[in-house]
């Protein structure tokens, strides 16, 4: 084992704070900004101020800032991976690093096919930014997923993408696709394709604010119920939920962490799903093919000449 | 009378958010089924038993969508809705 | 401080998120993806210099072995030969040996027959002699003495027994 340098742990020690400390102030902001008795309600996410826009105010919210933290935390997670990669005898760190990599570049290629391998490294992005703030509400942070916008965002990307992949062939090749398979279908087809993000996007938030909302009615019965109980206990004891101590906890292993990763899991298979059919692949291979031969027979003809 | 029909929007919106989970029930059928096929489907054949989890998790998930439309509706109704209603209403009485 | 609604939609916010995404596609793409995919193709790379290094080494003593066993086979032939020669030339040493040893046994029968029959020879001459001094003697004594038939006949029976006696 060689000796690690000074300058090697120290950027280790950095991608780690870079990891950890963005959870630590968005902590730290939820607890001043959240008012005392302010009991358990389900509200969006918490506005911390308003900047006046063109068509509407931009809010930042307490989501905005938390997907930010994630975005950063992910970034310090790629850094720390791939710090100090090497050909032999690799690190834990370069272990997982490469599983990631070649998970997700089978994933890709079994459901998407060889030709859209660059979307491997989209799908980490969108698989780790999903899962993970999902996971923020573990530390008792808001869930940026629960926010409708942050993952309409996300849906909107989705369908720009499917849409470009649809457009490679050119736009009447693309318009002739909604007229399919019967010419009077055509508007059902085209509500059908814009329901397709918001359908993604609904799913992925009504998932996790369905387990939020679930979470909060759940404590809100247990803290009635030990006020019913221990309510008789002399002074600020009975105040105090005891009965709020442990099921929650069991619940949000099921709400967040099962249910959180299996949504970002769906959210990248169907992004691989919808954009690899919309891809009109024979289409277009034998439009290339045809080019590709005309050009030949271009080339021939000069040189003829 | 104002009174009156605030009650009214807020019965109403709470008879909406109820009626609207009665979509609940779809997905849960549906999902009963695709269990029910995922574990026939094991029966059968235990060695590709990951697979078949895996797909089922995926195929439930979708299942779900419909159910979550109606979640989505109910929090409109229950949360949303009341003030947007009321607002509108109180401006009417106001002009 | 004031909490969204819990559906609520807002433009910017939206645009932001896709940004955000957009953001994070690059970095890790930059950061995780591409120096991954390097260091696997590096040590594949690698795996492969080694590989046909290996191979190559492989075929080197693959080769050797080739070559030692031609000269093993070589040097069994050799040998083979080697001892087919001597064996050969022992064997016409040994019949010419033979060969020899047999003239000469068959050279000193001839010689042993040859001195065999002198020797006959020598005791039939002298036979004869005794015979003729015999005979002398005989007709000395015939003519000494008067020779009835009766004795006729005796002396005679006795000198041919004395003949079969001297001629064994």
């Amino acid at each position: 084992m060689k000796q690690k340098s000074i300058g090697f742990i120290a950027a280790d020690i950095i991608y780690i704070l870079m990891m950890t400390l963005p959870f630590l102030a968005a902590i730290v902001l939820k607890v001043l900004t959240t008012p005392l008795s302010d009991g358990v309600e389900i509200t969006g996410a918490r506005i911390f101020f308003t900047i006046p826009m063109p068509i509407q105010d931009l809010l930042v919210t307490e989501a905005q800032i938390n997907s930010l933290c994630v975005m950063i935390a992910l970034f310090g997670l790629c850094l720390f991976l791939t710090h100090g990669l090497r050909t032999r005898d690799i690190s834990v760190r370069q272990h997982l690093a490469e599983w990631i990599v070649e998970k997700v570049d089978k994933l890709v290629n079994d459901s998407m096919g060889n030709y859209f391998m660059n979307f491997a490294p989209f799908i980490i992005a969108i698989l780790g930014l999903s899962a993970f703030s999902s996971f923020t509400c573990l530390l008792g942070l808001f869930p940026p997923t629960s926010d409708i916008n942050i993952v309409a965002g996300w849906a909107i990307l989705v369908f720009i993408l499917i849409t470009y992949n649809k457009l490679k062939c050119g736009p009447v090749h693309y318009l002739k696709g909604f007229t399919e398979p019967v010419a009077f279908l055509a508007p059902i087809n085209f509500i059908s394709e814009f329901a397709t993000p918001i359908s993604m996007a609904f799913r992925h938030y009504g998932n996790v604010l369905s387990g939020s909302v679930i979470s909060v009615l759940i404590a809100t019965a247990l803290q009635g119920l030990s006020n019913l109980l221990l309510g008789w206990l002399p002074g600020f004891l009975g105040e105090i939920p005891f009965l709020q101590v442990g099921l929650p906890a069991v619940l949000s292993i099921y709400f967040d962490v099962f249910s959180g990763g299996l949504q970002a899991f769906i959210f990248a298979m169907l992004t691989m799903m919808y954009v690899s059919d919309g891809f009109p692949m024979e289409e277009y291979f034998a439009r290339k093919k045809a080019k590709e031969d005309k050009k030949s027979t271009l080339k021939q003809k000069t040189e003829v000449n | 009378m104002l009174e009156l029909a605030i009650g009214i929007i807020l019965g109403g919106c709470a008879l909406g958010a109820g009626c609207a989970m009665i979509a609940g029930i779809g997905p849960g059928i549906g999902e009963g089924n695709a269990v029910a096929a995922a574990c026939e489907a094991i029966g059968r054949q235990p060695e590709c038993k990951g697979s078949v989890t895996s797909t089922m998790l995926m195929g439930c998930a979708v299942a779900e969508t419909t159910g979550l439309y109606a979640l989505v509706i109910a929090i409109l109704l229950i949360f949303v809705a009341p003030n947007l209603l009321v607002n509108i209403l109180l401006r009417a009485m106001g002009a | 401080m004031q909490n969204l609604d819990v559906i609520s939609v807002n433009l910017w916010q939206i645009l932001i998120s896709l940004a955000n995404l957009v953001i994070l596609f690059l970095l890790v793409k930059k950061f995780l993806y591409k120096p991954v995919k390097k260091v696997l193709k590096q040590r594949q790379d690698e795996i492969e210099v080694q590989y046909t290094a290996a191979k190559q080494a492989e075929d080197q003593a693959l080769k050797n072995k080739e070559q030692y066993e031609a000269k093993l086979t070589g040097a069994k032939d050799e040998a083979d030969s080697i001892i087919k020669t001597a064996a050969e030339t022992a064997k016409r040493r040994s019949e010419a040996i033979a060969a020899e040893a047999e003239e000469k046994a068959t050279r000193i029968l001839r010689q042993a027959e040859q001195d065999a029959a002198l020797e006959r020879e020598k005791a039939a001459d002298g036979i004869k002699k005794e015979i003729i001094e015999v005979s002398s003697e005989l007709s000395k004594k015939l003519i000494e003495r008067e020779i009835n038939t009766d004795d006729h006949k005796a002396l005679i029976d006795s000198f041919i027994e004395e003949i079969g006696e001297g001629n064994e």
